[in-house]
This record gives C-alpha cells, structure tokens and sequence, in this order.
C-alpha cells in the first residue's frame, strides 16, 4: 500500500503552471532538438516541421487548459503513444538492423512523437520538466550521429535554452524570483563541472558489438572494380600516379597508386581526408609495396580475391598475417574523394561495407569496386597483433609462415647494395636479434638523417637510396622507410613498404580521429615468425596510448604553447607586467598641481627617514623638515611664515622663500583663498620641491630637557 | 541544513547518468558523452545549488507588530538577501517568499498565526531555497528574533459577572443590588444642556419646576480581576479567554477594572484602560510558582486558582 500511496503521491497534478516564457523556452529547446535530429538525416523534413508545429500547439493547449484540463485529453494521448509504440516495434522487426546505428532513425521518430504527445497534456511545473528531459533525448539521439564539431553549434544553442528554461523553472517555483540573478556566475559554474567531467572521464570507446555503421555516400563507380583506381575524372582524388614534370598538386597522397614514387611528392595540406573512429590508435594502411625498382614501390602482381558474401564481409587472412590478436573495430568516416582503397587496421578481418563484392589482395590491401566519396561510411575489426619487444626479441630465426616465394620476394633488391649493406652490417654488428637491428637502424637514421619535404630532384638514373644515405642524407617518408626497408633487406630481414595514413590529431569531443591529406605516410613492415608483419616508422612520431580527453587537451595545450618560444612568452609577460604597472601608476597619479607638490615633500621627508605622521597636518609636518634642514630637533619647529595676509604678492613671496613650510602655506592659501596663486608661482613652487632635499639626521637627539614650573628642579634625563 | 527529498532526486539522478554515461561510452559517440556530461553538470548544479544558496542567504526580522490575538494572523517584515521560502514553524504559518524577486514592490511578509496568548520574542521559521533551477528544495530552520516584542492576547471568551458589592452601611441593610447603567433612578433639576427627552413631566407637574430623569451612571467603584494561571496550558488558555472577556464587558460599561496577574517577576495589580492593555497584560500573564492570588474582595472577579473560577456566588 505504501508503493501505491507513493505511486498516487507521483501522479497527483501539481498546481499549474502559469509562466509563458518557461513553455516557449522548452518549446525552442524541443524544437533544436528535432533540427538537430533532421541535420543528421534521422528524421524527415516534413516530418521534422509537422512536429514542431504540433509541439507548439500542444504547449499553447496545454496553457490554456492549465487551470482545468480537458478529461478526454489523458486517454486520447495514451492511445497515440500506445500506436507509436506498436509502430516502432513493427518498423523493428520489418527492417532488422545490425547495429545501434541503424535504430537510431526510428528512435528519433519515436522520441518526436511522444514528444508531440505529451506537449498536449503539461499544466504543471513537473510535466514541463519532464518535456525539458524529452529534449534532451531528442538532441542526445541526434548526437550519436554527429561526428563534426559543427554539431556543437546545436548544442550550444540547445544548452542556452535549456538552462533558460531552468532558470525560468525556478522563477516560477521561487514566488517571482529574479532569473537574472547570479546567472552568469551559474552559467560559469556549470560550465566548469562539465569541464571537469569532461576531463576526467576516460574517452568513449567503440563497443564491438552494438555498432557497425556502413553507407555509400556519394561513391563513384570504378571501370575496373578489382584493379586500383578511383579516377573519375575529378583532379581532387588522390589515386592518379603523379608526373615527374615538377611538383604536381593533385591535393592528395601519390602513393594511392599502382607503384610509389619516391622521387614524387603531391602537396599536402591541411584538407580532411576522413574521420576515424576506433577502439585505439593504428597506422590506416592502404596498401603494401614489396619490389623495388631503385626508384620506385611497385606491388607484385597478382590477381585479388573477390569476396561477394555481401557485408558483412569476412575477409581470408593476408599473407604472412599474425596468429591471433586483438579485436580492434573502426569506423571510417570520408569527407574527401578517396581511391578504392579501403584503409584499415592490420589484418582486417570483417568489413562492413554497403557493397555485394569487395576484392582482397594476398597483402591484404582490400579493393571496394566503388571510388569513396564523401559520406561514405565503412566498418572494419581487425586483429591487431601488438607483441612486446621482449616477444619480438625471442623470435629468432626468419623460418615459418612465409614461403619461399614469399620469403624471395620480401627480400628483393633491383642489384646489390654493396655500400648499404656494409653500412646497415656496421650499424647492426652489436645487435643480437632482429628487433635489435631494426632498432639500431632506426636510432642511427633518426641521429643521422634529417626529415625535409624540400628536397633536390633525384638525378636522373640514380638510386634513391644511394641518394639519400651517401649524399644528402635528408629526405621525407618515403626516402627514409623506403631506405630502411633497403638496409633491412641487404642483411636478410624481410621487410616492404606500407603506405596509409596516420591516425590525425584525435578530437576529444567527437571521439574521432580526424585524418587529414598531410597525415598521408609511408612507413616499414618487418615481418616477425608467429607475429606477422610488424610495422616501425623511422619518422613520424605517432603516440601509442590510447588518449583520454584531458591528456589530449592538456598535451595539446602544451605542444601549442612549447611552440611559442621561451622569449616571446618572456616579453609578452614582460609587457602584461609593465601594462600593469602603468596602468597603476596612471590611477594613482597626482589630480592637481597641489597633490605634486604634497607627494614631493612626504617622499623627501620619508627620505630623509621622517615618515609624516597620520595625526600630522602637511604645514606641521613642513615644519619638522625645515626643521631638519637647520640641523633643530623634530620637536623645535621654525615658526611659520605670517599666514594671514590675503593679498596676492605675500603669498608669491612666501611661496619663494626657501622652506618646506612656506611652500605648504601657500599649498593651503591656494586651497582655501579666493585668489589661487597663478600659474608661474605654481611652476616656482614645483620646481622648489623637485630641487629640494632633507638631510638625514646625523646626530642623536638632544637630551631631553624639561622645566617644570612647580619650584622643583629641573629634571634632566633621557627621553 | 537538509534536502526536502534526500533519497529519490539523488537516486534517480545517479541512475539516470550512469546509465548514460554507460550507453555514450559504448557507443563510442564522443558527442552523446559531451551532452551527458552538460546535462549532469547541470543535475549537479541544481541539485546542491540549493545548498549554497541557502547558506549564503541571510533571513532577519526587520519589523513586527506589537499586539496580535491569538488564532488571528500577524504578518512580519523579513528580508533575505536571497529569494528563499519561509513558513513559520513555531508559531505556524503559511508558505510565503522573501528576498529579492523580479517585482521591486512585492511585500515581504511572513505571517504567523499564534495559537495561544502570551509574549513572543522569537519565531522559529523553515527557510527553504530551491536556486538556481527549481530543482530540489533545500531548508533549514531559522530562530528569527523579533525586533520588538509581540504580545498575544487571548481570544474573547465567556464574560462573568462581577461578585456584587454588599454594602452593610446603607442603613436598612439590605444587599444593593447593581444598578444598570443607563436606567432611570429619579428626577432632579433641569439643567441647561439636559436632553428635552429627558424631561420627565408628571415630576415636572409636580414640583412646578422643569425636572429630568436621571440616570443610572457607570458605577465608579474599580471591579478587579485577579487572574491566577493553571498550569494546564489549555486550561490557562481558557481563563485568561474568560479574564479578557469580561474586563471588556466591564470596561464597556465604564467601570474602571484593575487586573492582578502573575507575571514573571511577580504579582502586578493595576488599572487596565482598553482591551490592548487587558491583552498585553493577559499576555504576559503566567502561572504563579506559589499559591494562587488571594481574592481580594470588594467588586471583584476571580479567575483560576484550584476552586475559584469566576466570581464568586
């Protein structure tokens, strides 16, 4: 009975609730909402603007029939959340989904609806509340979509309106409590604790079961499906293979072709490839190249596997693929014109993708038979093989799992590199393994090479690799792994040429890592007996750990601010400073000619080691300086000068005689006659006081010598 | 200082953000996770806001009336410097708000109703804020002490007769029996001044002379009331009631009514001129630590004691 006393307790109707601006607040914060759900293509235009229209005339009913709700108005509302209910079950089981993805449409539509609903019966406080709460579904639905920081912009706006609307909440409960009040410094707080959350919780993380999104977007098709190509026509899409006419800007990565130049480099900027969103950090490979020409990357030829099970694909495993892993799960996300390449994690094992066939190449490079567009949306879990350098190290010998083909080919070189291998022999004599190799070849390339996009034109005929580790010793991606990979095979470690893109700068809002043309890279895959083609990147400084928000941010922060330079932070800080100290100085300056003048002679008695007392007026204090200047004690003060005559030239002569307590009577005289001294007695009194200077007491104060008038003696004694 | 509702607003708060904080964290969407996290920044804010706000309001009585009845209404200026709730506790009252609120000329008023007579200095009050969204109400209680002091005189009871006076030097020695102000006890002299409707005519015809009624006036002998308290409060209560009622009737029909009571420094016998005196007095009125108040004869009533209650027969 207690459960149904609170129950009824729960649903006894509040007194309605009068204020307008609350409804029209919630009515704009549920209309955000819904825009927000409609710029993610959840729901439908008319489907958007029948809502909201519905949801203001609900919340216009509802105030009119606030006082005295219509009966009919409760069952008539359960029945459509009932039949709403009933519809998005059935659109559930009509259209089964693979993943939370594809839920989320109709969960939009559901949360527009009972929204919709319910605006039609809110008389009270509690009910508008609740309709508040409804909004934030409606935009916490549309979010899961989002993956651009321009969908903060709706929640800006959302959030303005929403905390509006609970300052209006509580204007209304508090009896006509201003709303104005403190409400910066509430916005202010607010926004720090979601600061602080946001910091302190570890980053979202892509669950392996609940979501693999995959859409076409707006793909090209491709004449040859199975071979690489992505040419429509459109000089933007990276595929082509670059001219050796100059440098050619085709705004993307070259090496999206058949072979790599590495005597080629296209202009990358800062234009955003695609978005990436995965469980932890990895290098995107696109591709693998395994013979080298002297000058180029070129891939064996071979004819890729057509895999036509639909998506979800399961793909074979590539060759020389690591035994067992990890599942990682990634999303791609292009905005750009890409290739047919379908980046991924190592070994990609199950792909999503919205085609019937893709073709997989035995390196495990996969082919999509349409170009990506942007919009194009792709899921891929791969097993990702991460072994400790200590499992690398016990890894011995190069036998297992690669034939000799195989094994042939991972070692291939156009002709002997005699002064190579002589020098990669050198640099490894003391390194016992193979991962002790690789490292030492790494430490001595990163200690002597340097990395430079502007680099001479390779000569024609000559060896890229000869170029770069005999003569200029400077180079970019491609000149460095390509020369590792070089020096790895002259001494028999196999080892080929990767190229991708690097995971981007990670976006703690949107939880996606966003790849941009300049992330293009190549790097090295050293194969390893159980652990498969293991990659290692001589140049690009990629950080392993999975971030958190804060990290990112602060790292960010730090990066960005180590970049300024020690100096020019010095002398901004230097000039916050002297700002600062003029600023003060110019509030404090003297206001008037008198004020000067005051100040000069408290600054030449605090010199002078008498500070001016508080009890003390300016012409008693004068006194004790001039005072001081005859060499008298404190305490014998020279008379003033005759301060009572009014006329004007007494008091210019007094204001010329030569002592602090004239200059103070005329200071005084000034203030209080009705004929203040002019302007070049003014300048005399000024200069005076600049020149002047009090002497600091030199001997020790006469005994102090009292007569008392009594008939007693006279006391003498010190004071 | 204490949340109106402690267990269901924090319960439901926590579970409604763990369990997004689990949907946004495995669905990977960086945005559902961004919106929970303002969404429970702002449940946080609303939810111990309240707290603060009430801490930092300061509540003080700044004027009161002097004289209220019991079971009658008494408003108090309070000011807050924050909006908050008040309603009194002891004595009881309605919910009202105090503090600055968006109309300049809305009074702050909080109204108490007394239950019973007596003298109060302070009032205890619940002082409830719900800043800044309206989300949780927080309260505290308050002991506002007032700036004057409010004296609850008792509501009007029943009105007893006073013990008539007998006058054993009248000469026939029979008992006077109280006259009624106002009726006619012979004829005098016509005076100018003297209403015509006065005249009485067959005295007129009588003596030859214009002559006039004349009435019965106040009696001039001073009535005391001497109230002792029971100890019962319901039961004082209703003497000091009755006491109130009939020192009115008596001062209604001009009788001057000298009030003994018992007040907390001593007995206090003295003239009471209008019922706000007789209730200030009455207010103050306890009950006595000895014995209760002697009678002191003559026209008197005597309320309380442990077998005297109202005059005597």
């Amino acid at each position: 009975m207690k459960v149904m006393e609170a129950v009824r307790r729960a649903n006894r109707p509040g007194p309605p609730e009068d204020s307008v601006r609350l409804r029209v607040l919630i009515v704009g914060a549920a209309t955000v909402g819904l825009l927000a759900c409609r710029a993610e293509g959840e729901v439908s235009w008319w489907l958007t603007i029948a809502a909201i229209g519905l949801l203001a005339t609900g919340m216009a009913f509802s105030h009119a029939t606030r006082a005295r709700p219509v009966a009919a108005v409760k069952p008539a509302l359960a029945f459509m959340a009932i039949v709403a209910f009933v519809w998005f079950f059935t659109e559930l089981r009509a259209h089964p989904f693979t993943d939370i993805g594809g839920v989320e449409g109709l969960l939009a539509a559901l949360f527009a609806w009972i929204q919709v609903t319910h605006a039609f019966d809110v008389p009270a406080r509690r009910d508008l509340s609740f309709s508040l709460a409804g909004s934030a579904g409606l935009i916490a639905v549309a979010g899961a979509q989002a993956i651009d920081l321009g969908f903060g912009l709706y929640v800006v706006v959302w959030g303005a309106l929403s905390l509006g609307a609970l300052f209006a909440m509580w204007g209304s409960a508090g009896g006509g409590a201003p709303t104005g009040r403190g409400a910066p410094t509430v916005v202010v707080t607010v926004v720090m604790v979601g600061l602080v959350a946001l910091l302190a919780l570890p980053a979202p993380q892509v669950a392996g079961n609940i979501s693999f999104p995959s859409d076409l977007g707006s793909a090209v098709a491709v004449v040859n499906p199975a071979g690489l190509a992505g040419d429509g026509g459109r000089p933007s899409e990276p595929s082509r293979p670059g001219t050796s006419i100059g440098r050619t800007r085709v705004g993307g990565y070259l090496g999206f072709a058949t072979h790599l130049d590495t005597a080629l480099r296209g202009s990358l900027g800062d234009q955003l490839v695609m978005r990436v969103r995965a469980q932890r950090p990895s290098y995107w490979v696109g591709e693998t190249f395994d013979t080298w020409t002297g000058q180029s990357w070129l891939t064996t030829r071979r004819v890729p596997q057509a895999v036509a099970t639909g998506s979800p694909f399961t793909l074979p495993l590539p060759d020389g693929a690591a035994i067992g892993g990890t599942d990682d799960l990634q999303t791609f996300y292009v905005v750009a014109p890409n290739p047919n390449l379908v980046f991924h994690a190592d070994s990609a094992h199950v792909v999503w993708f919205p085609a019937d066939t893709l073709f997989v190449q035995p390196d495990g490079a996969i082919l999509s038979p349409v170009a990506l567009g942007p919009g194009t949306v792709y899921t891929v879990e791969s097993i990702v093989s991460s072994p400790t350098p200590e499992e690398l190290r016990a890894t011995s010998s190069i036998d297992g799992g690669l034939s000799g083909a195989q094994q042939r080919q991972a070692l291939q070189l156009p002709h002997p590199y005699p002064h190579v291998q002589a020098l990669a022999e050198a640099i490894t004599a003391r390194a016992p393994t193979t991962y002790d190799k690789v490292q030492a070849l790494i430490a001595w390339m990163g200690s002597h090479t340097r990395y430079s996009t502007d680099i001479p034109p390779l000569p024609s005929g000559a060896d890229a690799v000869d170029q770069f580790l005999f003569s200029t010793r400077v180079g970019f991606c491609e000149q460095i792994s390509t020369s590792l990979a070089v020096m790895l095979r002259s001494i028999g470690i196999p080892a080929r040429e990767a190229a991708g893109y690097v995971p981007g700068p990670y976006d703690p809002i949107t939880d996606l890592y966003e790849v941009q043309a300049k992330d293009a890279h190549a790097w090295v895959q050293v194969w390893f007996p159980t652990y498969g083609w293991q990659s290692f990147d001589p140049t690009a400084n990629v950080p392993l750990a999975n971030p958190s928000p804060g990290a990112t941010l602060v790292g960010d922060a730090t990066h960005a601010l180590g970049r300024v330079g020690l100096v020019p932070i010095g002398l901004m800080v230097a000039a916050a400073a002297a700002i600062g100290l003029a600023g003060r100085a110019w509030r404090r300056r003297p206001r008037s000619w008198a004020e000067k003048v005051t100040r000069r002679i408290e600054r030449a008695g605090r010199r002078a080691g008498r500070e001016r007392r508080p009890s003390e007026t300016l012409r008693e204090y004068a006194a004790v300086l001039d005072a001081r200047r005859a060499g008298a004690p404190d305490e014998h003060r020279a008379g003033a000068p005759d301060e009572h005559r009014a006329d004007g030239a007494d008091r210019r002569r007094a204001a010329t005689s030569a002592s602090w307590s004239s200059l103070a009577w005329a200071l005084e005289q000034d203030a209080y006659s009705a004929t203040p001294i002019g302007p070049e007695a003014r300048r005399h009194i000024l200069r005076l006081s600049a020149q002047w200077r009090v002497p600091r007491r030199l001997h020790r104060p006469a005994p102090y010598r009292a007569v008392v008038d009594d008939g007693r003696p006279e006391r003498v004694g010190a004071p | 200082m204490h949340p109106v509702r402690s267990v269901t607003p924090f319960a439901v708060t926590v579970a409604v953000l763990v369990g997004w904080g689990i949907v946004a964290h495995d669905s990977g969407s960086g945005w559902v996770q961004v919106l929970g996290e303002a969404v429970g920044a702002a449940v946080v804010v609303g939810l111990f806001g309240p707290a603060v706000a009430l801490a930092r309001a300061g509540v003080e009585c700044r004027a009161n009336p002097s004289d209220d009845t019991a079971g009658s209404p008494v408003g108090l200026t309070v000011t807050a410097s924050q909006r908050v709730r008040v309603q009194g506790t002891d004595p009881p009252g309605p919910v009202g708000f105090v503090g600055p609120g968006r109309d300049p000329d809305s009074p702050c008023t909080v109204v108490i109703v007394p239950s019973r007579h007596g003298v109060v200095d302070s009032v205890t009050v619940d002082v409830a804020s719900a800043a800044p969204f309206g989300l949780l109400w927080w309260s505290r209680r308050v002991v506002l002490a007032l700036p004057t002091p409010l004296h609850v005189a008792p509501r009007l009871g029943r009105s007893h007769p006073t013990r008539p006076l007998i006058d054993d030097g009248a000469g026939d020695g029979a008992r006077r029996v109280a006259a009624v102000i106002g009726e006619a006890r012979g004829a005098r002299p016509y005076r100018p001044g003297d209403s015509r409707q006065w005249v009485h005519w067959p005295t007129t015809a009588h003596t030859g002379g214009l002559m006039v009624r004349e009435m019965e006036g106040p009696v001039r002998v001073p009535a005391t009331v001497t109230v002792s308290l029971p100890a019962d409060p319901d039961a004082a209560e209703s003497v000091t009631e009755d006491a109130l009622a009939t020192v009115v009737a008596l001062l209604s029909k001009g009788t001057p009514v000298t009030l003994v009571t018992t007040e907390r420094l001593g007995t206090v016998s003295g003239p009471v001129e209008d019922r706000r005196r007789a209730g200030r007095r009455l207010a103050r009125a306890v009950a006595p630590t000895s014995a209760p108040l002697d009678d002191p004869g003559g026209l008197s009533v005597v309320f309380g004691g442990s077998d005297r209650r109202g005059g005597r027969p």
